[in-house]
C-alpha cells in the first residue's frame, strides 16, 4: 500500500514539476522576446530623439568608415546584449560591446541578418543559432522610420543562454526539492501507514487464531479510541458472538437430534426385533420384518455418519485410541473381504507384514475404514476381477492399500469421491441394488485425517482404482 | 436375579422389561431419575443390576449415577445412551457406570452386557452349546460334530454360535450380520449367505440330519 501511495506521490509531483518547468520556460522566452523588443524600440527612440535634436548622427571615423556620432554611441553603449545599427546602404554604424566581443565569423552571422531587404516598419522577430556550437539567439530587426534616411535597421538580439541558465536553476531546484520532499514523504508515509496498519495485522492474526474451530469463545481486544479500528474490532466480535451461538446451537441440535431420532429408532427396532425372534411368527411376516430391520439399520447408519461428520466439522476428533497391531484389524477385515469377494465372484489377495505393526489408533474406526474400502472395492469390481489388500510398514508410517481391477472412476469425478453424498453416475446406474449412503468415503477421509494420516485415490476408468491410507506411527 | 430399569420412554422401557423377563430376570421399571435413585439407594434395596437411561426427566441419568456412587452404592450400572461420542461414554464410565449400550441397540447386545455384569463376580463357566451331534464350546471355541473336530474361521464361528444359541428359532440375516460383524453392510451384500454356504460344507456335508436350514427371504435356523 505504501508503495502505491509513494508511486502516486512521485507521479503527481513529477507532473507538477514538468508543467512548472514548461510554463516557466515559455514565460522566460516571452520575457526575453519582450526585452529585445524594448531594446530595439528604445534604440529607435534614442536615434529619433537625437535626430530631432541634432540632425546628422553619422560621421566618418579616421578610417573613413561611417560611424555613429560618439555622443549617441555613448548612450547606446549601455544597452545590454547584442545591438547593431546599420546605415541605409547596409553598413554597420554601431555594435554594442557584447556584439563586439564576438569573433569575426560569429559577428558576420549577426550582420548578415541586418542586410537588405530591410524591413519597412514592422518588427521582424526570429531566432537562429550562432555557428558553430554557439548559443541560440532570439532577435528582432526593425526599421528606424523617424530618424531621416541615415539609418537602415536596428538589430537587437539576446542570447538565450541567460534564460536557459535560469531554467537550469529552476530544474535543479525542482530535482532537489523532489528528493528532499519525496524521500522523507515516503519514509514518513510508510511509517504512518505501518503504524495505522499494525493493529489491523494484529487483528488478522487474532481472528485467524480464534476461527481455527476451538477458540470461538475468545474475543478481540477492543481499543479505547472509538475510531474505525475500534468499530471494526467491535463488529468482528459481534460476528464471532453470533458464530459461537450458531455453533453452540449446532452442537445442541446434534445432541438433541441424536437423542430425538435414536429413541424412536430404538422403539421401532425393539418392536421388530421382538416380533422377528418369536418362534410363532409366520415366515411371510418374518420377511417383511427383516426388510424393516434392514431399513432401520440403514437409517441408524446414516444418522450415525451424519453425527460423526457434524462432530468432525466442529474439530472434535472423537477417537478412542489404544495400541493395536494393525495386522489384527486388517486380517479380520480381510476375512470379511474374502467372504464378500467369494459372493461377488472376485479374486482377493491379502498381504500382511511378517512383523507386528503396532499403532495407537481407534480400533473400531480403523476397522470401519478398512471394511468400507474393501466393501467398495469388491462392489465395483465385475465378476472375474481382482482385489488386493496390502498392509505395510515403512519408516514411521503404516500404509494400507486397497486396489481393484474394477470399473474405475472418471478423472473428472476423482476430486469429488470424498465429498459428502457424492456418487458417480456410473456407479449409480451400474448397481441394481440400492446405493449406499454416499457418506462412506467422507467418513473414511475423516477417520484417516483424525488419526493424523492421509487418504489418496488413483484410478483409471475401466482399469481399476487404488485407495491408499497412510497412518503416522506416533 | 433382580434388575432395576430406569427409562422414561415407555416403549423402550417395556421392551427392555419384557425382553429381560423372557430371559429369566426379575425386572422393575421406573420412569424417572428421582424414583430410580430412591429405589436403588433405599433401605432394603436388593437389585443386582441397574439399567439406566441417561436422559431422564427431573434428575438426569448422570446425576443419578453420581449420587448413587456418592452414597456408596456399588450396584453395577449399565447405561443406555443416544450419544455415541467417545467423550460422553468416557464421562459416563468415569461417573461410575460399568458399561454402556448405544441407542438404537440390538436387544442381543443389551442382554449380553447384562449377563456379563451379572456374572462378573461369580465367573460362571461358559456353557457348551449342543444341537444333535454338533457341539460348540464357547470357552475354548472348539466345534465338533459326532466327535470330529471342525476348523472354523472367526466369522464362521460367530455365525454358528449365534444360530446355536438360538437353536430352533429363525434368525434374520440382519441380526446375524449385526452379531458377527457389528457393522452395517449394504443390504444387497448378503455376506451371511456366503458364510452359511461354507458352514454347510464343513458341518452338513455328507451328514444326516442336516442342521442348518434356510428360511427364504428371512434368514437361517439351526435345528435337528
Amino acid at each position: 500500500m505504501t508503495v502505491w501511495y509513494a508511486t502516486a506521490l512521485i507521479l503527481s509531483i513529477a507532473v507538477f514539476a514538468v508543467v512548472l518547468y514548461f510554463a516557466r520556460r515559455s514565460a522566460t522566452y516571452q520575457d526575453l522576446d519582450r526585452r529585445i523588443q524594448s531594446e530595439a524600440d528604445l534604440t529607435a527612440g534614442i536615434l529619433a530623439e537625437s535626430f530631432h535634436a541634432r540632425g546628422v548622427l553619422v560621421e566618418k571615423d579616421t578610417a573613413g568608415r561611417p560611424v555613429l556620432t560618439p555622443e549617441v554611441a555613448a548612450v547606446l553603449e549601455v544597452v545590454p546584449d547584442f545591438l547593431l545599427v546599420t546605415s541605409r546602404d547596409g553598413r554597420l554604424l554601431f555594435a554594442s560591446p557584447d556584439a563586439r566581443a564576438l569573433t569575426f565569423a560569429e559577428f558576420e552571422q549577426l550582420n548578415a541578418i541586418t542586410r537588405p531587404p530591410a524591413p519597412t516598419a514592422a518588427h521582424v522577430p526570429g531566432r537562429f543559432r550562432i555557428e558553430p556550437n554557439g548559443p541560440t539567439m532570439h532577435y528582432i530587426v526593425r526599421a528606424v522610420p523617424d530618424a531621416g534616411d541615415q539609418f537602415g535597421t536596428i538589430f537587437a538580439g539576446a542570447n538565450t543562454r541567460s534564460a536557459e541558465l535560469r531554467l537550469e536553476q529552476l530544474l535543479l531546484t525542482i530535482v532537489i526539492a523532489f528528493f528532499v520532499g519525496v524521500v522523507p514523504a515516503i519514509l514518513v508515509g510508510g511509517w504512518i501507514a505501518g503504524r495505522a496498519l499494525e493493529p489491523i495485522d494484529r487483528m488478522i492474526t487474532e481472528v485467524r487464531e480464534i476461527t481455527d474451530g476451538r477458540s470461538l469463545h475468545r474475543r478481540l481486544a477492543v481499543p479505547m479510541e472509538r475510531d474505525e479500528l475500534g468499530r471494526l474490532a467491535e463488529t468482528l466480535n459481534q460476528m464471532m458472538t453470533r458464530l459461537e451461538r450458531n455453533f453452540a446451537a449446532l452442537r445442541r441440535f446434534t445432541a438433541d437430534a441424536s437423542h430425538e431420532l435414536k429413541t424412536p429408532l430404538t422403539v421401532v427396532r425393539a418392536g421388530v426385533e421382538r416380533a422377528i425372534t418369536r418362534p410363532d411368527t409366520p415366515p411371510e411376516t418374518l420377511a417383511a420384518l427383516e426388510e424393516t430391520l434392514q431399513e432401520v439399520n440403514r437409517m441408524t447408519e446414516l444418522l450415525e455418519s451424519l453425527l460423526t461428520l457434524a462432530r468432525a466439522d466442529e474439530g472434535r476428533a472423537d477417537l478412542h485410541r489404544e495400541s493395536v497391531d494393525l495386522r489384527d484389524i486388517i486380517a479380520e477385515a480381510g476375512e470379511t473381504g474374502e467372504l464378500l469377494a467369494e459372493h461377488a465372484g472376485v479374486g482377493i489377495e491379502i498381504r500382511l507384514p511378517p512383523e507386528p505393526l503396532v499403532l495407537a489408533v481407534d480400533r473400531s474406526r480403523i476397522r470401519q475404514l478398512a471394511l468400507n474400502l474393501i466393501e467398495n472395492a469388491v462392489k465395483y469390481t465385475p465378476r472375474g476381477g481382482q482385489v488386493s489388500v496390502e498392509l505395510a510398514g515403512n519408516d514411521g508410517r503404516a500404509l494400507f492399500t486397497v486396489a481393484d481391477t474394477g470399473i474405475g472412476i472418471a478423472p473428472g469425478d476423482l476430486p469429488h469421491v470424498f465429498d459428502r453424498f457424492w456418487r458417480a453416475d456410473s456407479a449409480r446406474t451400474r448397481t441394481s441394488e440400492r446405493a449406499g449412503t454416499g457418506l462412506g468415503l467422507a467418513i473414511c477421509k475423516w477417520i484417516a485425517e483424525a488419526h493424523g494420516g492421509t487418504i489418496d485415490v488413483q484410478s483409471r476408468p475401466g482399469r481399476g482404482t487404488t485407495f491408499t491410507v497412510g497412518l503416522p506411527r506416533s | 436375579m433382580k434388575i432395576l430399569v430406569v427409562e422414561d420412554d415407555k416403549t423402550v422401557g417395556d421392551y427392555v422389561r419384557r425382553g429381560l423377563d423372557e430371559a429369566g430376570y426379575h425386572v422393575e421399571l421406573v420412569g424417572d431419575g428421582d424414583e430410580g435413585l430412591r429405589r436403588a439407594s433405599g433401605r432394603g434395596a436388593n437389585y443386582d443390576i441397574m439399567v439406566l437411561d441417561l436422559r431422564l426427566p427431573k434428575v438426569s441419568g448422570i446425576d443419578v449415577l453420581r449420587t448413587l456412587r456418592d452414597r456408596g452404592v456399588g450396584l453395577p450400572v449399565l447405561v443406555l445412551t443416544a450419544q455415541d461420542s467417545v467423550d460422553f461414554k468416557v464421562q459416563a464410565l468415569r461417573m461410575g457406570a460399568d458399561d454402556y449400550v448405544t441407542k438404537p441397540f440390538a436387544f442381543e447386545e443389551l442382554l449380553a452386557r447384562v449377563e456379563a455384569l451379572g456374572r462378573r463376580p461369580k465367573a460362571i463357566a461358559p456353557p457348551t452349546l449342543k444341537v444333535n451331534g454338533l457341539l460348540l464350546d464357547t470357552g475354548s471355541r472348539e466345534v465338533t460334530r459326532d466327535g470330529k473336530r471342525i476348523e472354523l474361521t472367526p466369522k464362521e464361528y460367530a455365525v454358528l454360535e449365534y444360530l446355536m444359541r438360538h437353536q430352533g428359532r429363525v434368525m434374520s440375516r440382519t441380526l446375524i450380520t449385526e452379531y458377527a460383524w457389528d457393522y452395517h453392510f449394504d443390504p444387497g451384500t448378503n455376506i451371511v449367505d456366503v458364510v452359511i454356504t461354507r458352514l454347510r460344507k464343513k458341518i452338513d456335508h455328507a451328514k444326516e440330519p442336516k442342521l442348518i436350514h434356510t428360511v427364504r427371504g428371512v434368514g437361517y435356523v439351526v435345528r435337528a
